[in-house]
């Protein structure tokens, strides 16, 4: 079952189509992952699911139904822009938000989660008192507290160290190990790779990608060859099948056309330089995002 | 109703919990009663050191009696009887031969003496005095008191009394009648200011009308209107920039991801009213059972205090829904400041007309003003607390109106924060704000 589907739904501002004629749905218990160019409309996206602004035309339907101020109370939302009451004891907010969203008493919760993510000293200061990363922490806590279905989270690793990502990584994990279905926009491909079932990709308001990691790179093939050699980037200048190069420094990167034979261009690499290792792989989601987006991306439709 | 309520709680708190709140609750009335209460405080603060007037008499007669009366009053009221303490200065008169060859040069040199403080004024009075000519500008018959400032002197009026008395006492008995008459010939018999006569409803008597005073018949509204004004500024008006700080620093978004914002208006709205409430409760409390202790219960206006207070409410949702909307669509601090001021407009015109409207409360201009629903709170309960009284359908319509008025602004208060709220970019222009309200 879906918990999320949304028909064909179209929202611009202005003169700005910020969302086109998008449809998607998203399974239960599952992690789906919004990735895009900053103003690709993946903003605009999530705030249509939470019905904070609404689409000029199509359906959304969360839950199976049509958005109704309830459906709320069971999503979590964390807005990309973090935004607590400064003044407020720590405790005390995410206790208002809990109790806001779910309507009953969240103290256990709230306890557990500040212990989780090692807030608990902080329990009793106010949010001002916060660094970034641990107020970020906060917002994550207050979005989940009060034990929400469905989850969404626009950018939630941004501005965290390492130890953190992985803090709330892990909590990601566990919230949709006990049942939540989660959707989360990022722009770091390491992760959406490695935590999401499914990735979702927008641009420019256009749905570009949708499907498994798996499904996404299978439609591009293995076109990727990564070589480490002696003679590096100069040894691998004009190879016959190879559309681009991408030099990593001690590693090159060649995307090879559809047709070429990966066998004879390596072959041919071997006359050059002296090879340390080489690789055909499927292209990573880094890849496709820039092939899509980036500089050098073509004017294309994609289904 | 839940969520409203929940935010009810914490906007409420988060205004009522702060040091400031209860400062604001002890300042308010000291600067909004300013000047009035620093005088009732500072009365007994007058400056007890004595005052010496020196006195050019050119009529000659007039030395004797000022002197007279200055010692009667200085043995009157320059000690407090019980305490035996010095409670006001006494008045020194140092009697001076006028100069006939250089009157001016006298002039300056106690005008030199009044400046190094040696003296504190000096009068002068004209030869002429007894007999003037009316409707004439004849320096004969002129006195002149001369101070650093002469027109709010006490000392000043104090002899225009004794003065007067004693030219119009000389000018009777010239005029051949018996002195021992002047006294009740130039007796003064003060206006006295009545209210109406009524029927106790208890008893069936009717009742001696009650002396009105000053205090009851300006005080009363005054203080009832200010009242109201500073719960304004207490419990709306902070509206406009903490709606706008909150779409500033993203708070807005979460909670609409928690509630729709129509309920995040009326949260904020509530919340604010709720304070001005608690601020209102504890004046009229605090007011009331001083005026009690003090023994002037009468004056405490039982039947517009009721009034007050669903004035009040109105007031508050009325006003307070237009301010979260316009801090919605806030995107500056600058613009939140700009729109402070035109969105203040129902309770600063009201402001602007208290005198003349506490004037005349019946007047036509009156009536139709405090019938024109932003500013019937604040006009019909200064109108309905004034001791003349009015019509007793007014302030019912004048409810009949605000009511309908409040209903509208706050529907047009929650279109406009719908939109606003989470618009960024670009200054709060009025023809976007109407689009907004009307169009979405």
């Amino acid at each position: 079952m879906n918990v999320v589907e949304i028909e064909n739904i179209t929202k611009t501002f202005g003169r700005v189509t910020a969302v086109n004629d998008l449809s998607l749905n998203v399974p239960r218990g599952s992690i789906y992952g919004f990735i895009g160019p900053n103003g690709s409309g993946k903003t605009t996206t999530l705030r249509m699911i939470m019905n904070i602004i609404y689409p000029d035309s199509g359906r959304i339907r969360i839950f199976g139904e049509e958005m109704r101020g309830s459906s709320a109370d069971r999503i979590g939302y964390l807005p990309e822009e973090r935004g607590l009451y400064k003044k407020m004891k720590v405790r005390d907010l995410l206790r208002f938000f809990g109790e806001l969203k779910s309507g009953r008493n969240v103290d256990r919760q709230v306890d557990s989660w500040l212990k989780r993510l090692d807030l608990g000293d902080w329990a009793g200061k106010k949010v001002e008192t916060l660094s970034k990363g641990m107020g970020q922490k906060v917002q994550f806590i207050s979005t989940v507290v009060a034990e929400p279905e469905l989850i969404i989270l626009d950018e939630p690793f941004t501005g965290l160290d390492p130890v953190n990502v992985e803090a709330i990584k892990n909590a990601v994990l566990d919230l949709r190990a006990n049942g939540a279905t989660v959707i989360f926009s990022t722009h770091d491909m390491n992760v959406a790779e490695k935590m999401c079932d499914f990735i979702f990709m927008i641009f420019k308001g256009k749905k570009v990608l949708d499907g498994t990691l798996v499904s996404i790179q299978d439609k591009y093939g293995s076109d990727t060859l990564r070589v480490r050699s002696q003679g590096g980037i100069s040894a691998l200048q004009d190879l016959r099948g190879v559309d681009k190069i991408t030099d990593f420094g001690g590693l090159q990167e060649l995307r090879i056309t559809p047709e070429a034979n990966p066998q004879k261009i390596i072959a041919e690499v071997m006359t050059r330089t002296m090879v340390y290792s080489f690789e055909l792989a499927k292209p990573t989601l880094y890849d496709i995002f820039l092939r899509i987006a980036g500089p050098d991306a073509k004017e294309e439709s994609y289904a | 109703m839940r969520k409203i309520l929940k935010l009810l709680k914490r906007e409420y708190l988060a205004a009522v919990k702060t040091k400031g709140f209860i400062i604001m609750l002890v300042l308010m009335p000291v600067v909004m009663g300013g000047s009035g209460i620093a005088m009732y405080l500072l009365r007994g603060q007058v400056d007890t050191r004595d005052k010496t007037v020196a006195v050019l008499d050119r009529s000659g007669f007039l030395t004797e009696t000022i002197l007279k009366a200055a010692e009667e009053r200085n043995k009157q009221a320059v000690t407090d009887k019980g305490t035996g303490k010095k409670v006001q200065p006494a008045y020194v008169f140092e009697i001076m031969a006028p100069e006939t060859t250089d009157p001016q040069g006298q002039k300056l040199g106690l005008s030199n003496r009044v400046r190094d403080g040696s003296l504190h004024a000096f009068l002068e009075i004209g030869p002429d005095v007894l007999h003037p000519k009316p409707g004439e500008d004849d320096p004969t018959f002129l006195i002149s008191y001369y101070a650093k400032n002469a027109a709010v002197d006490p000392i000043r009026n104090w002899l225009n009394n004794v003065i007067n008395n004693e030219l119009r006492k000389k000018r009777l008995v010239e005029s051949g009648i018996d002195e021992s008459r002047t006294g009740e010939i130039l007796f003064w018999i003060q206006v006295n200011p009545l209210g109406l006569v009524s029927v106790d409803q208890a008893t069936g008597e009717i009742q001696e009308a009650r002396r009105t005073s000053e205090a009851e018949a300006v005080l009363v509204p005054i203080i009832l209107f200010f009242l109201m004004f500073m719960m304004v500024m207490m419990g709306a008006m902070p509206l406009l920039q903490s709606t706008f700080e909150e779409k500033l620093q993203r708070i807005a978004e979460v909670l609409l991801g928690a509630m729709t914002p129509f309920e995040f208006m009326a949260g904020k709205v509530l919340g604010g009213l709720c304070v001005a409430l608690t601020g209102a409760s504890v004046y009229v409390a605090g007011a009331a059972y001083l005026m009690n202790r003090l023994g002037l219960a009468r004056f405490i206006p039982f039947d517009v205090i009721p009034w007050f207070f669903v004035f009040l409410f109105l007031e508050i949702i009325m006003i307070g829904s237009l301010l979260a909307a316009l801090g919605s669509a806030c995107n500056d601090p600058k613009d939140a400041q700009n729109l402070t001021f035109p969105a203040m407009f129902p309770v600063f015109i009201p402001m602007f007309l208290l005198m003349p409207i506490l004037q005349e409360p019946t007047s036509a201009f009156a009536t139709w003003l405090s019938l024109f629903p932003p500013f019937t709170p604040m006009i019909m309960l200064l109108r309905k607390a004034s001791p003349s009284g009015i019509p007793a359908w007014q302030p019912w319509a004048g409810l009949a109106g605000v009511l309908i008025f409040t209903l509208f602004s706050v529907w047009l208060g929650g279109r406009i924060f719908r939109v606003g709220i989470l618009m960024q970019g670009g200054p709060p222009k009025l023809s976007r704000i109407i689009r907004w309200a009307f169009r979405g």
